[in-house]
Parts: structure tokens; C-alpha cells; sequence
């Protein structure tokens, strides 16, 4: 009776660690395989093509050569700069991309649950960040990056479903 | 010692049915698990896909800026060739594949009600129809920037909009 008492109960301490194991490399498995989701999210071709053609905008404010688009009008806004009628640079691009993100994203006749936009200037806001909606764990989204005299800008870009 | 030999094979018995249907129970999770995303990643391809042709689309000849606006972008539709392009539409025919048949252009800021492009009220419209077919199977749409020469007291000027270029496809007809 001793041997078969002994004999289970090394047979009870290998099951315990076949299954630790297991569920060991099940818990690795459920990691990678939610780490990769997480990042086919945060692609988006469509949040993309938003960045780019909103920087190809033509806005109301111009200098000396001409009406200024939105990628111009962030180095003047960087340069501290004003339009031809006095209003200041990045006055009129916080507005002009304001508007064009409340109509390309219209909140209330889409899936969209809210967005954010955000210029940044070497990592700093160069405008007040732009956020409406609410924000979820699920969002497509993008970053733009260039640079211009040695300053490097970057406008994020996420939409929340 | 008979009866020993007998819980002994029993006891095995026992063992190695738990470790397989726990390798079993294992496995199915594992599967369900792998499989669970299936969809999703179907979903998100056909979408892909659908987002390729229309920047396929606004990025082929016939629609692209080139260097006109000084931009030479991606996702950048003239507008000027487009009107002259829907002039001679007969032409193209099939020209996008045959599964395509709806190609439009809409001006989503600033935001206005619907106005069908002619040649008589461009540029004060917002929607350009390149093909209007019947919508069906898969509809696709994608931003780009619509732009077109404005002139103001005499002197010539880029202008880009943001717009949507919007299409519709049947894979089966491709």
C-alpha cells in the first residue's frame, strides 16, 4: 500500500509539471500573438492619406509668394511667423486643421468614436493638441515625419473606433 | 503481487489518458486562439485591398498631380485633368478594370451640399463623377487632395482641397 501511495504521488508531481510547462508556453504564446494584433491596429492607410492630403492644403493665409499650404504653414508657424494680413501663423493652422479634421472625421455619421491630432515641434506641442470624442483601446492611426532646417516635426494622427 | 501489478497498469492507464486529453484540451485552445483572428485579418486585407485600388486610382496618370503643383505627392488628384478627362470618359471604358464601376470625387472641407461637376460650374462644385455605374460589391474610399490653378487679380495660384475619392468594385468582374 506504501508503494502504490508513493509511486501516485510522483505521477501526481509530473502531471503538475507538465501542465505549469504548458500553461508556461501557452501564457508566451497568448503574449506574442496579442502583441502582433496590437500592431496590425495601429496601421492605417486611411489615417495616412488624411496626414498627406491635409498637408497639401492650401490654407486662407499667404505671404509674399502666394496662399500658403498646410506643410508651409507649420514652418511659419515654426519660424514664428504672420500672414499678410497680420493674423498669426499658427492661429490660422490650428483653425484650418481644426476644421478639416471635424469634417473629415465627422464624429456623429461614422463609426468614429473620437479623434486626436497633435504637431509636434522636437517632441514639444507646436499647437494645442486637437482631441474630440472619446478615446478607446481601438483606433487606427499614423505619424508623419519631416524636417526643415534641422527641426524635426511630427503630426500624429489616431482615430478611435 | 498479481493485484499490484494489476492498479499499477490501471494507474498508468489513468495517467497517460489525463496527459492526453489534457494535451488535447491544449491543443484545441491553442487552435481557437490561432484561428479566432481569421476573420479580422480577412476583414482588414479586403479593406487593405480597397485602399490600394483607390490610391492605385487617384495615383495613376490620368488623376495625379505629377509636379503641376509643385508638390509631386502621393494621394494628390487634379482636378483640371479630371474635368478634361470625364470629357472624353467613352474612351476609357474598362480602362480601371472591368470590375470597377463607380469612380467619384467628393470635397468633404469645405463642407457644402452636393454639386455635380460640369464644365459649366467648375470649380464651384464639389463632387466630380468620373464613372457612374451601378454600386455594387465592395466600395472603397480614401482621402486625397484635390487640387486645381486659381487665378486671383490676374495672378495664377495652386489650390488644394481635401476630398474624398470614393469606389466602387466587383471582384468577380476584374
Amino acid at each position: 500500500m506504501k508503494i502504490i501511495n508513493k509511486s501516485g504521488q510522483e505521477e501526481m508531481i509530473g502531471f503538475v509539471m507538465i501542465v505549469i510547462l504548458v500553461a508556461v508556453i501557452l501564457l508566451v504564446f497568448i503574449g506574442f500573438s496579442l502583441r502582433t494584433s496590437q500592431t496590425q491596429d495601429i496601421e492605417s492607410y486611411e489615417v495616412e492619406s488624411f496626414i498627406q492630403a491635409s498637408l497639401q492644403h492650401t490654407t486662407e493665409c499667404r505671404d509674399n509668394f502666394g496662399y500658403l499650404s498646410v506643410d508651409k504653414l507649420i514652418f511659419e508657424c515654426m519660424n514664428g511667423g504672420e500672414c499678410s494680413d497680420g493674423e498669426n501663423a499658427c492661429e490660422v493652422l490650428s483653425n484650418s486643421l481644426g476644421e478639416i479634421t471635424r469634417e473629415a472625421w465627422r464624429i456623429e455619421n461614422r463609426p468614429v468614436e473620437g479623434y486626436r491630432l497633435e504637431v509636434l515641434l522636437e517632441g514639444e506641442p507646436l499647437i494645442p493638441e486637437m482631441f474630440e470624442g472619446n478615446e478607446s483601446n481601438n483606433y487606427k492611426g499614423a505619424v508623419q515625419d519631416f524636417s526643415k532646417g534641422g527641426n524635426s516635426i511630427q503630426i500624429f494622427f489616431r482615430a478611435y473606433y | 503481487m498479481d493485484k499490484l501489478g494489476q492498479v499499477k497498469i490501471q494507474q498508468m492507464a489513468f495517467m497517460l489518458l489525463a496527459v492526453t486529453l489534457f494535451f488535447v484540451l491544449v491543443g484545441l485552445f491553442v487552435l481557437v486562439i490561432r484561428f479566432a483572428g481569421i476573420g479580422d485579418a480577412a476583414t482588414a486585407l479586403e479593406e487593405k485591398n480597397a485602399l490600394l485600388l483607390t490610391t492605385k486610382i487617384a495615383n495613376s496618370p490620368e488623376f495625379s498631380c505629377g509636379d503641376v503643383y509643385g508638390t509631386g505627392s502621393t494621394n494628390c488628384v487634379d482636378g483640371d485633368k479630371v474635368m478634361a478627362l470625364i470629357q472624353n470618359i467613352e474612351g476609357y471604358a474598362g480602362f480601371w478594370g472591368n470590375g470597377v464601376s463607380n469612380i467619384e470625387i467628393k470635397k468633404i472641407y469645405p463642407n457644402e451640399e452636393t454639386n455635380v461637376c460640369t464644365i459649366g460650374n467648375y470649380p464651384d462644385c464639389n463632387t466630380i463623377r468620373i464613372i457612374s455605374g451601378e454600386v455594387k460589391g465592395f466600395s472603397a474610399e480614401n482621402f486625397v487632395s484635390l487640387c486645381r490653378k486659381e487665378s486671383e487679380e490676374g495672378e495664377p495660384y495652386d489650390k488644394c482641397e481635401i476630398a474624398k475619392i470614393l469606389i466602387s468594385y466587383d471582384e468577380n468582374n476584374k
